[in-house]
């Protein structure tokens, strides 16, 4: 009974938190909006976004998710996802210079160009991913997929640091942003997990940055 | 190759797209919880839509439905307890009342994404976790939008129902080398207008060609099974089925058409199941009224009298109730002995539906079984010639099964012979079920040596009759051959054989007694009854012709 109730409270609160996002989200449209309507609205974004992860992580190991596997245009996906990324319309704020966000369609290897997953929770996971990316990039985060066969591997490359310190910066204990690291690539290896045999990687990439790698088997 | 060429390849989205018209464009947003209907109106406002609309339930938006076309139905899956997004989407596909060039899109919260997405015959045009960013939500409408307008002029002859219009529309698209999705969605529309036109072989065709574009596709395997079933392949859609199932568990809308293969199959106990498993993972009122109607012909009739109260209760007070359900559990009820529960549902549960048309006379037939069975035997007769008069001239096969086991069961055992004869004559496309429901009603009543002459609808007697008229016609005896024909289609007043042999008696008659004009009348009403009931016939126009020559028209 107990497990109920909090699962409705908690689940109330993420509805909230998202009706509140919607409504900050309108009040940006107005040209006088001051600098804190829109620290507002960011921070409200961050924390649905890390709520929602939250969530998902805790269902993935109290009961495992349950992917819902639907055809999905990988060029498509890939587009939206960059178009409608928090992080990179967020970016601006951790740095003072906008970092792009892009779909690096000329890296896009298509076969096919369709395949099954559950887009909510790639979505989900792909965007901590870009999150990620945006904190540590200097100036571009490029997002494309690989398809080969039954194999689709999606990759976010920034031009940042390099992975020799992300060890390190995972272990920062400062603020909110270890936290959310650690959290995001929980969360991607628990979504790769539920599509059956998936892989998460983050390597160093030559001349600097590094890349990120989500590959789901099966997607057919 | 450049990357926009790349982009336009793989299906991305094409510059032109960002030039959607939203203020064009109207909406409705169907959801129950305030805050999140404005929320959601605020972000197609922004998005620049000026015309949206909103409801708070399924009946405000059915009326907001049938006085407007909207471009774009948002609506929540969790409408109220009683009807889901999804009951509404089947109501409206069934009920007709979308325009073809309607986009729906299902909101739904993560808990219940699952269970909706893509399980059922009627799938709406896209999925949204709601809420979502404006960003998203534009970027959605704009693909949906995009896709629409390539299908534009399939869709605009589909709402006008010209459906070889349809399928020379998307010929002309295909040839236009639209990309995967494009060419999928448009040969989705052609094989709808070729399934309505009865065009089966082509139907195949086209999913055949869906399946080469894209493998594995639920909805194409869905459609061509469908197509067997149509052709009469029932072996072949059960063998499809059972194979979209193993692969789509959740897959509705394969057992619900599975359970109608092994109907025509008279596997009842399998369809039986199927239909049990389809309500597990979907509930409605609609598979569990399925449920018990299946239930009751198998003799189950706990599961039946259980599942019609299932329905009734998901359905109560929405606009997918059905009055049939309390019809439904009070013959369960009369025929499980418990005549008093049978009694109060139809006159006190029920009360609201009166006695209008086929309800009513079934409603009475039921009464009068439960009150033969109180011993009230005086009221039961009563009950039954009310049912006699509020049928009337109707043919509805289903009420006569009613109406006949009533009969039988009221004592008039020629009344109860005849009416279920005839259900059988009228059953046209449900023949299977109204067999079985015959078969059951006549074993119930003790009537089983009779069974055989009243499930074939009386055919062997017509023909004996049609058999002695033609002899008697041979020899000029043309009153004494036509008496003959008329008990024949007194039996049965729509048995063609009957129909053609009494047009020809006539015509001879004419030819060879005179132009009397009663033969005169009754020729012209043979004719005209022919006419209507075989449309454009070769034999019938022969006969019109050959009519106008004695007539000397």
């Amino acid at each position: 009974m107990e497990r109920v109730l909090s699962a409705l409270v908690i689940h109330d609160i993420k509805n909230a938190l998202a009706l509140l996002e919607i409504d900050l989200e309108q009040l940006n449209h107005h040209a006088d909006i001051p600098p804190e309507g829109r620290h507002a609205y960011h921070r409200c974004i961050e924390l649905k976004n890390r709520l929602v992860s939250f969530l998902t992580l805790y269902k993935h190991e109290q009961s495992g998710l349950q992917p819902v596997a639907v055809e999905v245009s990988l060029a498509e996906f890939v587009e939206d996802l960059v178009g409608n990324s928090s992080s990179a319309m967020m970016s601006e704020s951790h740095h003072g210079h906008p970092i792009t966000v892009r779909a690096a369609t000329e890296r896009m290897s298509p076969e096919g160009g369709f395949a099954q997953f559950d887009e909510n929770l790639l979505e989900l996971a792909l965007e901590s991913a870009i999150n990620n990316a945006v904190r540590y990039a200097h100036h571009t985060v490029e997002v494309w997929f690989e398809q080969s066969g039954d194999k689709v591997v999606f990759r976010v490359a920034d031009d940042g640091v390099g992975v020799g310190l992300v060890d390190e910066r995972m272990q920062r204990k400062t603020a909110d942003t270890s936290a959310s690291t650690g959290l995001g690539l929980a969360l991607c290896k628990a979504v790769a997990d539920a599509h059956g045999s998936g892989a998460v990687s983050l390597e160093n990439v030559q001349g600097g940055g590094t890349l990120f790698s989500m590959t789901l088997c099966n997607a057919s | 190759m450049s990357a926009q060429g790349l982009n336009v390849l793989l299906g991305g989205k094409p510059p032109e797209m960002e030039y959607v018209q939203f203020h064009k464009l109207s909406a409705l947003v169907i959801d129950d919880i305030s805050s999140m209907r404005h929320a959601i109106r605020a972000q197609l406002q922004s998005i620049g839509m000026n015309q949206v609309s909103v409801a708070t339930n399924a009946d405000e938006a059915l009326e907001k439905i049938k006085t407007s076309n909207f471009d774009l139905i948002l609506c929540d899956y969790n409408l109220n307890k009683v009807s889901s997004g999804q009951h509404f989407l089947e109501y409206l596909r069934t009920e007709k009342l979308l325009d073809a060039t309607s986009i729906f899109v299902m909101l739904t919260a993560e808990a219940e994404y699952s269970f909706v997405a893509n399980a059922v015959e009627f799938a709406p045009d896209d999925y949204l976790l709601k809420p979502c960013s404006e960003n998203k939500l534009r970027s959605r409408l704009v693909r949906l939008i995009d896709r629409r307008a390539f299908l534009m002029p399939a869709l605009l002859a589909l709402n006008e129902r010209k459906f070889e219009q349809v399928i020379a529309i998307c010929d002309k698209l295909l040839t236009l080398s639209p990309d995967e999705r494009r060419r999928m969605d448009v040969l989705k529309r052609k094989a709808e207008a070729q399934f309505v036109l009865g065009q089966y072989a082509e139907v195949l065709e086209t999913y055949a060609q869906a399946a080469a574009t894209r493998s594995d596709v639920p909805w194409v395997a869905l459609g061509a099974a469908r197509a067997h079933f149509e052709l009469k392949k029932y072996a072949e859609v059960a063998d499809r089925a059972a194979i979209l199932i193993e692969k789509h568990p959740n897959y509705v809308a394969a057992y619900e058409l599975l359970a109608n293969a092994r109907l025509e199959m008279d596997e009842e106990e399998a369809a039986y199941e199927l239909l049990q498993r389809s309500s597990d993972i979907l509930p409605s009122a609609k598979r569990f009224r399925s449920v018990a109607q299946s239930a009751y012909l198998l003799g189950k009739l706990e599961e039946a009298k259980s599942n019609a109260e299932a329905a009734i209760r998901l359905s109560n007070g929405s606009m997918v109730e059905r009055s049939g359900d309390y019809l439904s559990l009070s013959q369960a009820q009369v025929d499980m002995g418990d005549h008093a529960a049978a009694i109060q549902t139809l006159e006190k549960n029920a009360r609201k539906y009166g006695e209008e048309g086929i309800y009513g006379v079934a409603k009475c037939a039921i009464l009068a079984q439960a009150y033969v069975a109180s011993g009230d035997k005086e009221r039961g007769s009563k009950l039954m010639a009310r049912a006699v008069s509020l049928m009337g001239a109707r043919k509805n096969s289903f009420v006569m099964t009613v109406m006949g086991k009533a009969a039988l069961k009221v004592g008039d055992v020629a009344l109860g012979l005849k009416l279920l004869t005839q259900s059988v004559q009228f059953s046209g496309k449900s023949e299977k079920r109204i067999a079985r429901h015959v078969r059951k009603s006549m074993l119930d009543t003790g009537h089983q040596d009779k069974v055989e002459d009243v499930i074939d609808g009386g055919r062997k007697r017509i023909l004996l009759l049609v058999e002695e008229a033609t002899r008697l016609m041979r020899s000029a005896h043309f009153s004494e051959a036509h008496e003959k024909l008329l008990s024949a289609l007194d039996i049965h007043s729509e048995n063609l054989e009957a129909l053609l042999s009494a047009a020809q008696l006539h015509l001879l008659w004419l030819k060879q007694g005179g132009l009397d004009a009663e033969v005169l009348a009754r020729t012209k009403l043979y004719l005209s009854t022919l006419d209507r009931l075989l449309p454009s016939n070769q034999k019938v126009m022969n006969f019109y012709r050959y009519f106008n020559e004695i007539v000397g028209a």
